[in-house]
């Protein structure tokens, strides 16, 4: 006879026999694999949307369906409404950058003299095309989606193709041309006056003489195509992507500012996605030892 | 003829569940029903500018729910629409808002502001052709978007709540310019209204649509003693009944 006792009263529920999952746990186990699912997929819808525009923006691009004018005022607001924000941004980042370089090169070696040629192969290869399309990627692109979603949550991308209107070709084809076009424009403008902060500050905080800052031997042409390649390629990315996020608006006032947003991040995300990409095929294509 | 057979719609929840709905050629059509209950999703599938989930859509007699978008584009050629908030371009004069759709339809530049602005005189917005929408009141905001609306003489005019937050002489007026409108070309019209009273004695015949279901379909004269209930209670805005 056994000798344990049974504590549970007669009338409380059986006990799930030991094998049986306990249903809020299994939920809670599954939550984290279903939210990272959602959010694939939801991931991969945009990337497919953001594929299909592109796509239909260069098919248009190459069947010249670009309204007239369109695209002049376009690089006029892109290009020219963003110098004096790059030339700040960029002014700056060069200012501290080689502050910053010399600053340490002093303690340790005390020559400053390849500071210009290391930091002008850099701007030209790096820093001018992907810091001038991050600048771009916000005033632009923040405008681009803004503009762009109010039309849609006031119903005016509707009321254009009701004039029989492609709200692609009306809209988003003249700020794509438009930033592809001004953005190798702003990158040498940028580099431009990286180069002179740099100078001034080498100059002026240690006595580098320009002359010697100023050189350019240290660039090669492969370094001159990868910056033009990574400049058209954010071009072409940072309106499409805003563009985008403009088009896939929805609610109101909220889902401008949501879709403004979105539009900053991904497009910023895309620059970054992109600069990594071709820096990897620039270094593929073209090694160092080789340029 | 514009033919709705079984449309039905759904975001997360359904807005619109197997309509069949048939509007004569040249006839005005008013459709009616509570918020929400799927009036302008229908006038969107009508306009191709939203594709139903399911059913057929036919305009002339032709099937456009499977039409591509240059097909599309097309059959929206034949179509005027106001929109519920004017959707007025708020980059354009009054004037290039009006000309707008004859300038896409290839009307040469002179003609199209010639019409446009005769558009604008019978709207009674004469010398208003040169200002911003955002300088205009509702009401003329809604006339610019009723001359937009009907400037490229189309087969079909939708209005989707052409009297909404306008006092009732200015919407006596709009009625007034629909009414002529209509009897100048005799589109097929279609209109949405909340103002019920307003809409029954516009249009003779009328469409009650209520959570997404086709609930009555025929005179507007005799829509006060239709056997549902739901409609009975909507025309005579009962606070007793269903709804």
């Amino acid at each position: 006879m056994s000798r344990t006792r049974d504590i549970r009263s007669a009338d409380s529920p059986p006990a799930p026999p030991a094998s049986a999952p306990d249903p809020q746990r299994v939920a809670l186990l599954l939550r984290p694999p279903l939210l990272v699912g959602a959010a694939a997929l939801g991931g991969a819808r945009v990337a497919r949307g953001i594929a299909s525009l592109f796509a239909g923006t260069l098919l248009r691009a190459i069947n010249r369906q670009s309204e007239r004018g369109a695209v002049a005022e376009q690089m006029f607001n892109i290009g020219n409404r963003s110098l004096f924000f790059v030339a700040v941004t960029l002014g700056f980042i060069a200012l501290v950058s080689v502050f910053q370089v010399c600053l340490q090169l002093n303690r340790v070696t005390g020559d400053l003299s390849k500071v210009g040629l290391e930091l002008i192969k850099l701007m030209v290869h790096e820093s001018a095309p992907s810091l001038t399309a991050m600048m771009l990627a916000t005033r632009v692109g923040a405008g681009i989606a803004a503009e762009i979603g109010s039309m849609v949550v006031t119903e005016q991308v509707d009321a254009l193709r009701m004039s029989g209107v492609d709200p692609v070709s009306y809209l988003i084809l003249p700020r794509f041309l438009a930033c592809l076009l001004m953005t190798p424009v702003l990158a040498v403008f940028a580099f431009g006056v990286a180069l002179g902060s740099g100078t001034a500050m080498a100059y002026v905080a240690f006595g580098v003489n320009p002359s010697i800052f100023v050189d350019f031997s240290a660039v090669t042409a492969a370094d001159v195509g990868i910056g033009v390649v990574k400049c058209f390629c954010f071009g072409a990315a940072i309106p499409v992507v805003s563009g985008y996020c403009g088009l896939t608006t929805f609610g109101g006032s909220e889902g401008v500012g949501a879709a403004t947003t979105r539009a900053v991040i991904n497009a910023s995300l895309a620059v970054l996605a992109l600069d990594l990409l071709l820096t990897v095929a620039g270094f593929m294509l073209f090694p160092p030892s080789a340029a | 003829m514009i033919r709705f057979s079984r449309v039905s719609k759904a975001f997360r929840d359904p807005l619109l569940v197997d309509v069949d709905l048939d509007i004569e050629s040249g006839a005005i059509w008013g459709l009616i029903g509570p918020g929400a209950g799927g009036k302008s999703v229908l006038l969107k599938i009508a306009a191709g500018l939203m594709r139903p989930d399911a059913g057929r859509v036919e305009i002339a007699g032709r099937d456009i729910t499977g039409d591509d978008e240059t097909a599309l584009a097309q059959t929206r050629e034949r179509i005027g629409m106001l929109f519920q908030n004017n959707a007025l371009f708020d980059f354009m004069t009054v004037l290039d808002n009006v000309a707008f759709p004859l300038r896409r339809r290839g009307v040469a530049d002179d003609e199209a502001e010639a019409r446009a602005e005769k558009r604008l005189r019978a709207v009674g917005l004469a010398g208003s052709e040169h200002k911003m929408p955002s300088e205009l009141s509702g009401g003329m905001q809604k006339r610019v978007g009723l001359a937009r609306a009907s400037v490229a003489d189309p087969e079909v005019v939708i209005y989707d709540e052409p009297t909404a937050g306008l006092d009732p002489v200015t919407t006596s007026k709009i009625y007034d310019l629909l009414r002529e409108d209509h009897e100048a070309s005799k589109p097929t019209t279609i209109v949405v209204s909340s103002d019920v009273d307003a809409l029954l004695s516009f249009a003779p015949r009328v469409a009650l649509l209520e959570g997404g279901v086709l609930r009555y379909d025929g005179d507007a004269a005799a829509i006060a003693e239709s056997d549902d209930a739901v409609v009975r209670q909507f025309v005579t805005g009962s606070l007793e009944g269903p709804l």
